[in-house]
């Protein structure tokens, strides 16, 4: 048994060294976007709100006839871009993380008491997902920013509302597989509580499985923010959302490509690099399981 | 001998329903069928039988992991069912099989051996720190274990842990289910010599299960055979060992492969047609494998023949005994 | 002695992450004889016979001195040379018969296709060799079970199948992982008997690789301990069994609970602290550890003793060494 736990750790060996390299990139990413939402103020060279109507649609720094104090050249009302895609990441960031725990919350609670409780809670809780999986996200999302109006609170709440069934059906999976485990029946037999029980011994063993899910979540959650602004119907303008500034920028495109472009690979490499975290959380997980 | 058995169990029955899957229908199977069983204070009841037998459901029922689907478990006089959980845990302890499993992989060994103190509610940080250290050392593992994880242990050490978590509260029963089956055989010795010291120094009674039959007859003192869900035989352990009543109790004694050279592979006698807990044969439903039957097991379920100690259902033990 | 079948003399493997599994380990397997390897796990017993088999995991680096089968060379052997010989010449069967056997094929169709593949036969002929075969281990009814798929069939007719499948193509050497460890008791000494039966008409050679000394007293031949990577004592299975030699063989023997040896309730023996993981590079005794009669010496290179004819140990004492059985 032993050799052969011994073999497969080995096997794994080669394929590891590239999957890290993914990992760290996915993580520097993530850690300078989060670095930019945070100290946005700070770092932004303008205030993102003031236009300036004389420098309209400035290029970028690697184009000819730039303006060093705009090095992302500015939109179609002369605001400085560097500074919106900054304030951007913030409401990203922001958008992803708090749709991401709101729907953690709902997900996780109900995944894990029917995961736990098992028999008619448990057939309740699949009910509920199933039912969930059959509401389309976009089109509830739209219909109700559309007849509320759009806000922040209100967009948060939507997706948060809508996105926990990933939350909910891992959690459900994983309580079942620790649930079984011999220390979960020991825990029981020393005496402690359900609550204790789900809080210390079940809730810190599919605490990783969870944040695999997270990452998943807060990426879709991002992408969702942009389809929805680009729609006209997320974050309300002038708050610069990366996928309000596509939607801004799709009528210059043809003559100043960039103010599409900069946005546009913002959002894909913040996309891509939270899902290569992802990934690597998993694989950490793969191998960190028993020795 | 006190007049109150450590643990009783009466006329428990536990069955499962297994589902057929899409197409399939859903199946009852019968864990523990019918299991009377009583054992007296200080004792150790070794359960032996295969998989599939029901010993390791009979040891869930004791321990409360399960409820009875009818009849009842007494732990020291005392109704198993709707017994207050921190009442239960200073009376009850378990170890389990695979010390992999049975320790949490996320919590320090001694917040682990700590947690049946813990869930009392009424011990001191400094006392709980106190007890643990001392019980680390008694089992056998230096202090310093306290702060690693069950992942720097090797399976001995880890079996180590589990025994000092159930005995932290000073319970009088241990369930030890399967306690060496996964350990290497020089562990294994460590462990069955622990936890034969530590039932002396603490007056424990036992309830053992075990499929190997040589370490039963070391630690038991009385021993209890298991077959689809009902105890076939029982008997005190020399008894059982020197003149087993139960055809099945014979087959298992025979193939224990002892260590002895030169006397090759025992021929068990048995069949090849293996016990389906889904699917039990009508009247004795041993009749099937055993090399012995006569045409009345074949319908007629064999009557229980109850003496002070023993007990055996088998139509030839009638048969023998008249 | 002629030579013989498989000759194994300073095999080492050693894993990517520098973990000396296997250190010159030296087995030599008679025709027509069962001989045992017998260790705890982590000892390097199944990593031999893997080794010998050339199925070792990527990053795991294998070097011998000598590693012959039927005289033949197998360290110089091509992967396809190989593959030739396994499931042919020389066959294998594993603890858990269900990984071992394709869930989605049924069993006829696996049994058939090794014998096509390495003897060429038709379907016809592949299918009565399959059905003859599971007739040789004991099932009833061939001709259903080879339309069965693996998970319709229990632990034990699994492991039937196993070692029928592992016997089309009538091998001279099988090897066996520890081939009853997941089997109840009744059915391991159904199977068991079904292999000594099988060893003895058709005059297999068997290296069957157990931690059970149970095992090995009722069915080997010769007998090789393996402990941290290496055969520490290797003997005739009488001689063995009466006459240990090497203080982690005893020390083994006495922690087995045998009814008329050691009477119920008292101390069993047993070897202090845990089997060690050996790195690249380890010097001397690897028992030295746990061992009561080490000395500073054990730390040096250890000799190899003879102890009587075709046994010999790796221990600085000498033969028939008197200290206090279970002393340790």
């Amino acid at each position: 048994m032993t050799d052969i736990a011994v073999v497969s750790v080995t096997t794994a060996g080669p394929r590891r060294g590239w999957r890290s390299l993914g990992t760290w990139l996915g993580a520097a990413v993530v850690g300078i976007t989060l670095f930019a939402a945070i100290f946005g103020p700070w770092l932004a060279p303008h205030d993102p709100f003031t236009q300036d109507l004389t420098r309209r649609l400035l290029p970028p720094f690697w184009m000819d006839g730039t303006d060093p104090a705009h090095p992302f050249g500015t939109d179609q009302l002369g605001r400085d871009y560097l500074s919106r895609l900054i304030y951007g990441a913030r409401i990203s960031m922001l958008i992803g993380i708090a749709v991401t725990i709101t729907s953690g919350v709902i997900g996780i609670v109900l995944g894990v008491i029917g995961g736990f409780a098992g028999g008619k809670v448990d057939d309740a809780v699949l009910f509920a997902i199933t039912c969930r999986l059959s509401i389309p996200v976009v089109l509830v999302a739209l219909a109700v920013v559309g007849l509320l109006g759009s806000s922040l609170t209100l967009l948060v709440l939507t997706l948060g509302l809508l996105l926990w069934d990933r939350f909910a059906v891992v959690a459900r999976s994983t309580t079942m597989q620790v649930r079984n485990l011999d220390f979960v029946a020991a825990a029981w037999c020393a005496g402690c509580s359900r609550g204790y029980i789900l809080a210390r011994e079940v809730l810190p063993n599919i605490a990783s499985h969870l944040a695999v899910v997270a990452t998943l979540e807060i990426a879709l959650a991002i992408l969702l923010e942009a389809a929805l602004s680009f729609l006209g119907l997320g974050v309300p303008p002038p708050l610069p959302s990366w996928g309000l500034m596509i939607a801004e920028a799709k009528e210059y495109m043809f003559f100043s490509p960039w103010v599409i472009m900069i946005p546009g690979v913002a959002l894909f490499v913040l996309v891509f690099g939270i899902n290569l975290l992802g990934d690597g959380l998993r694989d950490l997980l793969g191998t960190g399981e028993r020795s | 001998m006190s007049a109150t058995p450590a643990i009783e169990v009466k006329s428990a029955r536990r069955t499962f329903r297994t589902s057929g899957g899409l197409f399939g229908t859903a199946r009852e199977v019968v864990a523990v069928d019918d299991v009377s069983l009583a054992v007296p204070a200080g004792s150790v009841l070794g359960i032996v039988g295969e998989s599939g037998c029901g010993k390791s459901t009979l040891a869930r029922l004791i321990l409360g992991l399960l409820p009875t689907t009818a009849g009842e478990v007494l732990v020291d006089g005392q109704r198993l069912d709707g017994m207050d959980r921190r009442f239960r845990a200073e009376l009850i302890q378990p170890v389990f099989q695979d010390p992999f499993a049975s320790l949490n992989p996320r919590r320090r060994i001694g917040d682990i051996v700590a947690l049946p103190l813990v869930a009392q509610g009424k011990f001191a940080g400094a006392e709980i720190g106190r007890k643990v250290a001392e019980m680390l050392e008694r089992v056998g593992l230096a202090s310093d274990m306290a702060g690693r994880l069950p992942a720097e242990l090797s399976g001995g050490q880890r079996q180590r842990v589990a025994i000092a978590r159930a005995l932290i509260l000073r319970p009088r029963i241990v369930v030890c289910d399967e306690p060496t089956s996964a350990l290497d055989v020089s562990v294994q010795a460590q462990i069955l010599n622990l936890l034969a010291e530590l039932r002396r120094e603490f007056n424990l009674t036992y309830l053992f299960i075990s499929h190997n039959l040589a370490v039963v007859e070391h630690v038991a003192t009385e021993v209890a055979v298991m077959y689809l869900g009902r105890i076939v035989e029982q008997a005190p352990t020399a008894e059982l060992f020197h003149a087993p009543r139960h055809p099945y109790t014979r087959a298992l004694l025979a193939s224990v492969l002892t260590p002895e050279p030169g006397l090759g592979v025992p021929d068990v006698g048995l069949g090849d047609i293996l016990p389906d807990p889904a699917n039990i044969p009508p009247g004795c439903r041993f009749h099937p494998r055993c090399p012995v039957a006569i045409e009345r097991c074949g319908s007629v379920a064999p009557p229980l023949l109850a003496a002070a100690h023993s007990r055996v259902e088998c139509h030839l033990a009638v048969a023998g005994a008249a | 002695m002629s030579e013989a079948l498989l000759d194994i003399a300073g095999l080492r493997v050693t894993f990517a992450g520098g973990t000396a599994a296997v250190r010159g380990t030296a087995i030599a397997v008679n025709r027509g004889e069962t001989h045992c390897l017998v260790g705890e796990s982590g000892c390097g017993k199944s990593v031999s016979a893997l080794a010998v088999m050339n199925l070792l995991a990527r990053g795991a680096s294998r070097s011998a001195d000598r590693l012959r089968f039927a005289g033949e060379d197998l360290l110089s052997l091509s992967d396809t040379g190989m593959a030739r010989l396994r499931g042919n010449r020389m066959a294998m069967i594993f603890q858990e018969p269900m990984t071992s056997l394709n869930p989605a094929y049924t069993v006829g169709s696996q049994m058939t296709e090794v014998h096509r593949r390495h003897k060429g036969s038709s379907r016809q002929v592949a299918t009565d060799r399959a059905a003859e075969m599971l007739a040789r281990v004991g099932i009833t009814a061939p001709g259903m079970r080879l339309g069965q798929f693996p998970h319709q069939l229990s632990g034990g007719l699994r492991q039937r199948v196993m070692i029928a499948m592992a016997l089309m193509c009538d091998p001279e050497l099988l090897i066996a992982d520890e081939p009853t460890t997941a089997l109840d008791v009744t059915v391991q000494a159904q199977i068991l008997r079904l292999l000594a039966g099988l060893q003895r008409d058709l005059g297999l050679a068997v290296l069957l690789i157990t931690h059970d000394l149970g095992i090995v007293a009722r069915v080997a031949d010769r007998v090789s301990v393996m402990y941290a990577g290496e055969v520490v004592e290797s003997a005739r299975t009488n001689d063995l069994f009466a006459r240990p030699q090497h203080p982690y063989t005893r020390g083994l023997l006495d922690c087995v609970p045998v009814p008329g040896k050691i009477r119920p309730g008292e101390p069993l023996g047993s070897i202090p602290g845990v089997v060690p993981r050996v790195r690249a590079g380890f010097q001397g005794c690897g028992f030295r550890d746990r061992c009561a009669f080490a000395m500073p010496e054990c730390a040096a290179e250890v000799p190899r003793h003879a102890a009587g004819e075709a046994h010999d140990y790796l221990c600085r004492l000498a033969a028939d060494w008197s200290g206090l059985r279970g002393a340790a």
